[in-house]
């Protein structure tokens, strides 16, 4: 058993982070976000070539897996990019396995969204009903990206109750969209609104495609809140070697150097999990939609925490927006609700474990 | 507002943790290790006359209220006798009451006064194998025989039993399937442990083991009618009279043992040299120390609280329970933080610190777990809907 990242992995961890700190440092991205801008960043993401990494080249992208997909995200959560477009059009891509037409445009961004609480597992949505001339109504809250997506993907129940997806042009004038503040301003999510909207069939397996959407959900906000939590504790070690009390670094106090070391155990198990599960969906082994479930409700519940445990070592100036740890504070906390909270993945966990 | 015990209770205070001091870690130990019953100390207790501290003066005790009887119960469990100590007397301090409330006059004159006096031991008898907490579904059954009760069945865990002449017991007269409201038809008996119709045999367990607590086997046990507690199938409403208190005694030990175990666990740091420096002055150490006597002091308010409501007749359901959960919470992470401070020492029985580990443990599962207590107040004091 060898459980390590291969060179090429490791190569493009490396290219990534580099194009990001160079791309999107602190001072770029709060002007992004102070301007409410989420397309800058998906824009020049995609035309530097890595949106469509992970996605299989007959899908339009690039070649690779859900590793990959996951590394990108780990660097994403990482430097707190704006990144919501370009997950939704992740979790949306298997959706339009048939429509080749569609997959590059919508990697190169605008993107696709699925239509469902951005909050909610997406394999839990409710479906809106299909009318018999093809239109679909109804409003779903908090979709994830809704703001900046070309097309919805929209699970769909047909008179007869099978489920479908259907293809929505987010342009038409039957979708209403409202935005709404998060108070994590690197990803947004908006109220959409469909009043007998036109829509198109995929022809997919909806059901496969939403549990799919699950468990990629799943691994990726855990791999973005992986990388959020590794910047939380280099944020907090820095500062905890540069901020004197009692005439010695903050650091030198075992409390403070324990509730680090402590915040290192929980990262470095995110990261064995998160690894270990994304090969697995990727294999779609037996348990494998178990392992994400896991993946998600640890990592980020543990994720949370360290946030709270990295503003604690920061006492005071980590309350401001001077610093950038709110950045990935907000970042995780989000993380945490995204596509299901621990608490609904581990009742998905339970569930499938056939207690009582 | 008023923080301050009375001078009755700070003298009780005083005067029981000098008898206790006399009964040393070692002989705790050794009592432990040998399932030995402490007999000494037991006697120490009953001749200085503390045994009759609740019961009522007409029948030979002092009949002072539960704040006195848990400050007692905590100095004899804080003084390192743990839950040994603790469950020696624990029963003869508070247990009869509802034979105190409920029993007739004869009973009450016959075996009140040979309880203070320490010859009369006694066990309680509720839990069984099928039943733990869900207390109502006991099946031991009393069946009428002219004016005697036939009973057969089985209890589990009666503490004491073995050391026992007498035995609280509860039965059911009718049926569950039978009785009106689940509550209903469960019958209270205070009667000799007749050993020719009940067959004792101990439990081996992770600890407290100067005290045994046993299986019942009862195989037509004769009771007469005067045994009988109050009336027939009101046992169950007898028995909930006296859980608040019993929640607040446990609490007091379970507070003892951690005040105990917090006082070694600072000895041995501020004793034990390692990287040339007292481990104490590790804040690894010394924060997990400091933040359990933070707990069991805001435990042991919670508790006091409790005692004094209880002893005003005001209702105290609320605050007995939650002082149980925060004092055995309390008592037994403090408890753990010892062991760990005293490293591998720890986990020998020299440092008395893993008896106090075992028993601690004991108080978050008996007499009622800590997820009964939660289960209490969701449903009763937040209003919130029965989840069992
Ligand atoms: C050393 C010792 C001495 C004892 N002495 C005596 C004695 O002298 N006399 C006597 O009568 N009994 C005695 N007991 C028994 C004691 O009162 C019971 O162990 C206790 O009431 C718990 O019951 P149980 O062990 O049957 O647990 P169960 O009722 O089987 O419960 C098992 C677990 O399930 C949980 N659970 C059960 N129901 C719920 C629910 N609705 N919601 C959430 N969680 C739930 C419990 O919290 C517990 O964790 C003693 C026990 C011990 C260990």
């Amino acid at each position: 058993m060898q459980w390590t990242l291969s060179e090429e992995q490791v190569a493009y961890q490396e290219a990534l982070r580099g194009w990001l700190g160079a791309t999107a440092p602190s001072a770029v991205l709060r002007s992004w976000l102070d301007a409410g801008d989420v397309e800058t960043f998906q824009r020049s993401f995609a035309a530097a070539g890595w949106s469509g990494v992970g996605i299989p080249e007959e899908l339009a992208g690039q070649g690779g897996g859900l590793v990959e997909l996951a590394l990108t995200c780990e660097e994403l959560g990482r430097s707190a990019a704006p990144s919501a477009g370009w997950l939704a059009t992740v979790l949306a891509v298997p959706a339009l396995s048939g429509r080749k037409d569609l997959l590059a445009a919508a990697l190169a961004g605008p993107g696709v969204a699925l239509l469902l609480p951005a909050e909610q597992v997406p394999a839990t949505a409710r479906p809106l009903p299909l009318s018999s001339d093809g239109t679909l109504s109804g409003e779903i809250p908090r979709v994830l990206a809704g703001g900046s997506a070309a097309r919805f993907v929209v699970p769909a129940v047909a008179p007869d109750g099978v489920l479908q997806l259907r293809l929505v042009d987010a342009g038409a004038q039957q979708v209403h969209l409202s935005a709404r503040t998060l108070l994590d301003r690197s990803r947004s999510v908006t109220d959409v609104r469909l009043a007998a909207a036109p829509s198109e069939p995929l022809d997919v397996d909806a059901s496969a495609v939403l549990a799919e959407a699950s468990d990629r959900a799943a691994l990726l906000v855990a791999a973005d809140a992986l990388g959020a939590s590794e910047r939380m504790l280099e944020l907090a070690v820095e500062y905890s070697k540069q901020r004197h009390q009692f005439g010695v670094p903050i650091g030198s106090f075992q409390a403070v150097k324990h509730a680090a070391a402590s915040m290192l155990v929980g990262i470095e198990a995110a990261r064995s999990v998160t690894y270990y599960a994304a090969a697995s969906v990727d294999a779609q082994g037996a348990d494998s939609s178990m392992h994400a479930a896991a993946t998600k409700a640890q990592v980020t519940a543990d994720a949370a925490r360290a946030a709270d445990t990295a503003l604690t070592m920061h006492g005071a100036i980590g309350y401001t927006w001077e610093h950038d740890l709110h950045l990935f504070y907000k970042r995780v906390k989000l993380d945490e609700r995204l596509a299901g909270s621990p608490a609904a993945w581990n009742e998905r966990l339970a569930d499938a474990l056939q207690l009582v | 507002m008023d923080f301050e015990l009375s001078e009755d209770q700070s003298t009780i205070r005083k005067s029981v943790a000098e008898l206790a001091a006399r009964f040393d870690d070692q002989y705790w130990m050794e009592k432990d290790e040998r399932h030995e019953f402490p007999s000494e100390f037991y006697e120490a207790v009953a001749s200085a006359g503390w045994l009759g501290l609740t019961t009522p003066e007409e029948y030979g005790g002092h009949g002072y209220g539960i704040t006195e009887a848990s400050l007692l119960l905590e100095e004899v469990s804080a003084s390192g006798g743990g839950m040994n100590a603790a469950s020696a007397i624990h029963l003869s301090i508070f247990g009869m009451h509802p034979v105190i409330v409920h029993g007739s006059d004869q009973m009450k004159k016959e075996n009140l006064p040979r309880i203070v006096a320490g010859d009369l031991h006694v066990c309680f008898g509720v839990t069984e194998p099928g039943a733990g907490l869900d207390t109502t579904r006991i099946t031991t059954f009393a069946k009428r025989d002219g004016s005697d009760y036939v009973v057969n069945g089985r209890k589990v865990w009666i503490s004491k039993a073995q050391e026992s002449e007498k035995i609280l017991l509860l039965t059911r007269t009718a049926k569950f399937e039978d009785s009106p409201k689940k509550t209903a038809g469960l019958t209270l008996f205070f009667t000799d442990l007749n050993r020719d119709a009940v067959d004792i045999r101990p439990i081996r367990k992770m600890g407290r083991n100067a005290i045994s607590s046993n299986e019942l086997f009862i195989d037509d046990l004769r009771i007469p009618e005067e045994d009988r507690v109050g009336e027939e199938g009101q046992g169950f409403k007898y028995i909930l009279d006296g859980l608040n208190p019993e929640r607040m005694l446990i609490a007091a030990e379970a507070l003892g043992l951690g005040r105990a175990a917090l006082r070694r666990a600072v000895r041995y740091g501020n004793e034990r040299e390692v990287f040339g420096r007292p481990i104490g002055m590790n804040q690894g150490l010394q924060f997990p120390l400091a933040d359990s006597l933070a707990h069991l002091d805001a435990a042991e308010l919670s508790l006091r609280k409790a005692t004094w409501l209880y002893d005003q007749g005001l209702p105290c359901a609320r605050e007995a329970n939650t002082a149980k959960y925060l004092c055995a919470d309390a008592g037994f992470t403090a408890a753990d933080r010892a062991l760990q401070t005293h490293g591998g020492m720890g986990y020998a029985e020299e440092y008395h610190v893993a008896r106090y580990f075992r028993e601690a443990r004991l108080l978050r599962i008996a007499p009622i777990s800590q997820e009964m207590v939660l289960n209490f107040l969701g449903e009763h004091v937040l209003g919130m809907p029965r989840s069992y």
